[in-house]
């Protein structure tokens, strides 16, 4: 028997399911961990970390939170190791597609990249040049371990946290896990039993929208600047859920190049759908 | 490169399930009650919206009333003190969420649970082509209807529907709760 409780945090419905019937405290600490990372994070809310750094000016220091410095730092490693491919800094194309708001003043000289993004350590950041970051494509994972590790603390033996279907599966049990068919989202493929991992999906197929009448989905290749809006999808299968949530978005761009990065995090792909090139 | 280093994955033959509706129950009515306000009284106090209340609150809300009838209870008693419990339901493109927020006496939210979250497709087989080669490889028994299943991973489904609810909720609050 399990318990399950899910609450809305970080956009989406965020699940716990707990081994056995769990105090109320141990879903409390972990949807805490959760509403932590949704209040720092989110692009959506002015008061974030994200958004004092988007709002600040080329050359401000600005102090953040140690897990929004850690998942900052964790978020310029992929995108060093997947040479851009995942990028913190895409805001900018996502602010111009309307998923994301923007606070910031325009920038008529193009907007930075990762490159421009210097962690300065003691939890300090400062822009280069003016960027725009995004968190969204780690931070759910990193919601996900967070939780995870809250529930372990408060004693939980075995469980499974989904934030939208990225998800990690701790104790002793296999778990089986299925992923969304790209091209009708209600099916699903049985892909494997997971035991002390996590599995996150990157597609486009909740977020294809038009935009000032032009196809748009929240997927940007981050050096085209397109959209991606084939009927595709890529799982990444890793040891904590940043890694599977961030890797996720660079294999639906470019799967063939990620092989040796995946082999690096210890991770591992299954990519659906059609191979073909961003609009 | 130690195997244990490695999430145990296994890998299985592909299967297909196709349910034409995923439901899951988290908790009921009295559980989200005493998730949200611990050892607290709750009384009835349903309120069915006149037409100006209900303009009110979109104008408030920015966000279109869809039901009159609220179904609201008070709160008394027990370690949180007095508030709102209020049950809402919300309707997205493939999805139904009953949830429940729980505001504080000066509306302040207080928390906020899903009850039953139900998915639902209309879809049609499109390029069927590479599609088939999972297709009837192995026995794909078709879950029944309302199935139960755990662990999808897939693209983020939106919860914007249940943001703009407890914009609404927080806009009754004002119109006819405060």
């Amino acid at each position: 028997m399990s318990t399950r409780r899910a609450r809305p945090l970080l956009g989406t419905l965020f699940e716990i399911s707990v081994a056995n019937d769990r105090s109320s405290d141990s879903f409390e600490a972990a949807f805490g961990a959760a509403e932590r990372v949704h209040r720092l994070m989110s692009a959506h809310d002015p008061e974030s970390d994200v958004s004092k750094i988007n709002r600040a000016k080329p050359g401000d220091r600005v102090a953040v939170d140690p897990w929004t410095y850690q998942v900052l730092a964790s978020a310029c490693g992929f995108a060093r190791s997947t040479g851009g491919l995942f990028d913190p800094c895409v805001a900018p194309l996502l602010q111009d597609a309307a998923f994301l708001p923007r606070f910031a003043e325009p920038c008529a000289d193009g907007w930075g990249d990762y490159r421009h993004l210097e962690l300065l350590g003691h939890c300090t950041v400062r822009a280069r040049c003016p960027l725009q970051i995004t968190l969204d494509g780690i931070a759910k994972g990193f919601a996900v371990d967070k939780a995870t590790e809250a529930l372990r603390e408060s004693g939980a033996e075995a469980g499974v946290v989904n934030a939208g279907g990225d998800l990690r599966a701790f104790g002793p049990t296999p778990e089986p896990v299925y992923v969304r068919d790209p091209a009708a989202p209600g099916r699903f493929f049985f892909v494997g039993q997971l035991c002390e991992g996590a599995l996150a999906t990157s597609a486009p197929y909740f977020s294809r929208t038009e935009h000032e009448g032009r196809q748009a989905s929240h997927i940007f290749h981050p050096k085209k600047g397109s959209a991606l809006l084939r009927e595709a999808s890529a799982s990444v299968v890793a040891r904590d859920c940043m890694t599977a949530d961030a890797l996720a978005k660079a294999v639906l761009l470019d799967a063939r190049r990620m092989e040796p990065v995946l082999a690096r995090h210890h991770a591992r792909a299954i990519v659906l759908g059609p191979e073909t090139e961003c609009a | 490169m130690n195997i244990r280093d490695w999430p145990v994955f296994v890998a299985a033959p592909l299967a297909l399930f196709a349910p034409a509706a995923h439901a899951t129950a988290y908790l009921s009515v009295e559980q989200a009650q005493q998730a949200i306000f611990p050892g607290a009284n709750l009384s009835p106090a349903p309120v069915s919206l006149s037409g100006e209340q209900k303009r009110a609150i979109e104008d408030k809300s920015g966000v279109s009333v869809r039901a009159r009838d609220q179904k609201i209870w008070r709160v008394s008693g027990g370690r949180s003190g007095a508030g709102w419990f209020i049950l809402d339901e919300v309707i997205g493109k493939h999805e139904f969420i009953t949830y429940a927020v729980g505001l504080n006496a000066n509306g302040a939210v207080r928390g906020v649970e899903i009850l039953e979250y139900r998915e639902a497709y209309g879809y049609q087989v499109r390029d069927a082509g590479w599609r088939g080669q999972f297709v009837g490889k192995t026995a794909a028994d078709p879950l029944k209807l309302d199935a139960d299943i755990r662990n999808v991973s897939g693209a983020t489904l939106s919860c914007r529907h249940v943001t703009d609810g407890i914009k609404r909720l927080l806009a009754l609050y004002e119109v006819v709760l405060k």
